[in-house]
């Protein structure tokens, strides 16, 4: 990755520190909430203008490799949490979202990438970017959910609940259900295209399902009289599956023939 | 307040018999499976598999509109039981996502269950006619009576059973082969994947030329003492600084060959092979000269410097495209440029450009075209278009609710 990485991700971060210290402070001085809000984002708006830069530099869209992609949750996870606070006005969210952006920026600053503008045949598609953003959407909105989940099961671990909390996490998780179910078919139809057909059990492809079929199952769980706070453990977990979908494939056994393996660097 | 604790089978049946159910339901699967030495289900062909999953659907429908009330179908159509199907499904694809799937010689325990292919064992299909039974149930409680509120369900619902139905009965349609061809020649021979018996195929391929373009090749400086190295990318004027040695790149040219003296000259993309002029500065010394890939097929031959190696590596490809023309029997005749991701479709097949000869490289004049026929391909696609369709609606949907919550 080109040097300047390091002052983007450095000034970003600290963007959200400070932007976060404000916001905490912001209960005994209100007057520094406005402040606050508009550090923290312009955290994210740097990463984007990075991605931005980047893109353009490289001549192709950055989402090749596994480096590239967290760039792109970076900019997009603290969004997530400042929907939220703007819509169902729950403001400790974007706290977590902050920190994973942050963690994901020194995941980076850790691995530096060689510098590497060639994309295979195979992914010069019409396809590439929407099967991918749509995806990296989803894991947006369900890494925010679990976050939240796991908040819950913390705070049913006091004896305590938030209604409020649990439909947060329940509709982040029908938001992040949408997007994968996209991003599934879209991948479907570009693998038509481009290996000749449309669902080859593929090792990420069976990934991609099973986290698919989690999420499925939560919302007819949901459906079905299950009361929703026993749920939340299993949407603070269902992220594991991704998880392992995004990564974990690559170490995988069944692995070594996909093509879905990102570019080790 | 006393809690009437409902016994074993007493009805409205819950999620006890559906877990009971679903776990009977995969271990005949996996008998099965067993008793047959670890071969997979093997399907019907058109038309026989579209007349069986028509009248699994008609039945499947007319079983939730007829007996919707009783206890027995109310149980089989209803969530429980979808659950533990779905969790089932995914334990089993589970399995599918971590051991390879591909043919193994000895039998072993775990190869006579089908774990090598999970997908095509009994225990998979028995489950998703379980699934496919149960959505349809509710399926078709949803269908009668209609209501426009229930369209999203239908989509989503509807478009599901038949992606799923129609990808898994229709699979032993499929045809998928590879027709190797080369330059100047026409073959209608394929070969499958998984036998290595010759097919002949209604229609006839001729090669007129077949093109790779490469990116860049790449100067790559190595260390053998600590085994480490970097790369550069070749263009006019990149440098790079490494292990206190400095590299500028002169000049670069594409496509050259050296003369009988010695000397470089421009030459066509066909023949020419990269050459870069390089400066390379270390320890207080400066040295320039040209390195190239003497032959695109052979390994580069490196350049030894004081504590490094400097070579060129070849770029990867970029494009790869062959120049066809496709006749049949009837003397139809289409011209096309196969490219990866622009298959060409001629008479219900779809025609891919798949490899070629990767020892040649950019000079190989074989090229292997994959040649696929899927009759199903509409209908699943139909499936895909209305989950799709399902889904802008439940997205738009949820938000609707969450605005009202």
């Amino acid at each position: 990755m080109a040097i300047d990485f390091n002052t983007a991700a450095i000034a970003a971060m600290t963007c959200w520190a400070t932007g976060a210290l404000l916001g905490i402070f912001s209960n005994r001085i209100p007057g520094m909430k406005t402040p606050g809000y508009i550090l923290a984002i312009a955290g994210s708006v740097i990463i984007a203008g990075y991605i931005a830069y980047y893109w353009n530099l490289l001549g192709r869209p950055p989402l090749r490799t596994l480096g590239e992609t967290r760039l792109w949750y970076a900019a997009l996870i603290p969004l997530v949490g400042f929907i939220v606070e703007f819509r169902w006005k729950i403001g400790w969210l974007k706290y977590y979202c902050m920190s994973l952006a942050a963690f994901f920026l020194v995941i980076n600053m850790l691995h530096p990438e060689v510098f590497d503008k060639t994309l295979m045949p195979a992914l010069q598609s019409p396809w590439f970017i929407p099967h991918v953003v749509v995806y990296l959407v989803g894991y947006v909105f369900l890494a925010a959910s679990s976050t939240a989940a796991t908040h819950n099961v913390y705070l049913q671990l006091r004896s305590k609940t938030s209604e409020t909390g649990e439909s947060v996490s329940h509709y982040l998780a029908l938001l992040g259900f949408v997007f994968l179910t996209f991003g599934l078919i879209f991948g479907a139809l570009w693998a038509k295209e481009a290996w000749g057909h449309y669902w080859t059990w593929d090792p990420k492809e069976t990934w991609a399902f099973l986290s698919w079929l989690a999420y499925l199952g939560y919302l007819h769980a949901n459906s079905y009289k299950i009361d929703r706070s026993r749920l939340q453990w299993y949407l603070a977990l269902s992220f594991i599956v991704l998880l392992v979908c995004w990564f974990g494939v690559n170490y995988l056994p069944s692995a070594q023939n996909s093509v879905h393996t990102y570019t080790q660097s | 307040m006393a809690v009437i604790r409902r016994r074993w089978f007493q009805y409205p049946w819950d999620f006890r018999e559906s877990i009971l159910f679903t776990a009977v339901v995969v271990t005949v699967g996996f008998f099965i499976q067993y008793a047959a030495a670890g071969s997979g289900v093997a399907l019907p062909r058109l038309p026989v598999n579209a007349i069986a999953l028509s009248l699994f659907a008609v039945l499947v429908l007319s079983i939730g509109h007829l007996f919707r009330n009783a206890p027995m179908v109310k149980w089989f159509g209803g969530i429980p039981l979808g659950l533990c199907l779905i969790f089932a499904i995914a334990v089993l694809s589970l399995i599918g996502g971590i051991v390879p799937q591909e043919p193994v010689a000895e039998v072993t325990l775990p190869v006579r269950l089908g774990m090598h292919r999970i997908f095509s064992s009994w225990p998979f299909a028995l489950t998703v006619i379980c699934f496919l039974a149960n959505l349809g149930i509710g399926l078709s409680w949803k269908l009668v009576p209609f209501k426009s509120q229930n369209i999203q369900f239908i989509l989503f619902h509807a478009g599901f059973w038949i992606a799923l139905s129609c990808g898994i009965f229709g699979s032993s349609d499929l045809q998928r082969l590879i027709l190797p061809v080369e330059e100047g020649k026409a073959s209608n021979i394929g070969y499958t994947m998984e036998n290595e018996t010759p097919q002949q195929l209604p229609f006839s391929i001729f090669l007129h030329d077949f093109a790779l373009e490469e990116y860049a090749p790449n100067l790559l400086l190595y260390d053998p003492h600590t085994n480490t190295q970097t790369n550069i990318e070749v263009h006019k004027g990149s440098s790079s600084s490494w292990k206190g040695c400095d590299v500028l790149v002169l000049d670069y040219m594409p496509y050259a060959l050296p003369d009988k003296k010695g000397k470089l000259l421009p030459a066509d993309q066909k023949t020419g092979v990269p050459f870069a002029k390089v400066r390379i500065s270390a320890d207080g010394k400066s040295d320039e000269m040209w390195i190239g890939l003497t032959n695109p097929s052979q390994k580069p031959e490196p350049v030894q410097l004081s504590k490094l190696y400097v070579l060129l590596w070849p770029g990867t490809p970029k494009s790869f495209r062959s120049a066809v023309t496709v006749q049949d029997d009837q003397g139809r005749e289409v011209m096309a440029n196969l490219e990866v991701n622009k298959p060409v479709n001629f008479m219900g097949w779809k025609l891919y450009q798949m490899g070629y000869d990767e020892k040649a490289g950019r000079l190989s004049s074989l090229s292997l075209i994959e040649v696929i026929r899927d009759p199903w391909l509409p209908v699943v696609y139909l499936g895909f278009f209305m989950i799709m369709a399902g889904n802008v609606l439940f997205f738009w949907n949820g938000i609707k609710r969450s605005k009202d919550a």
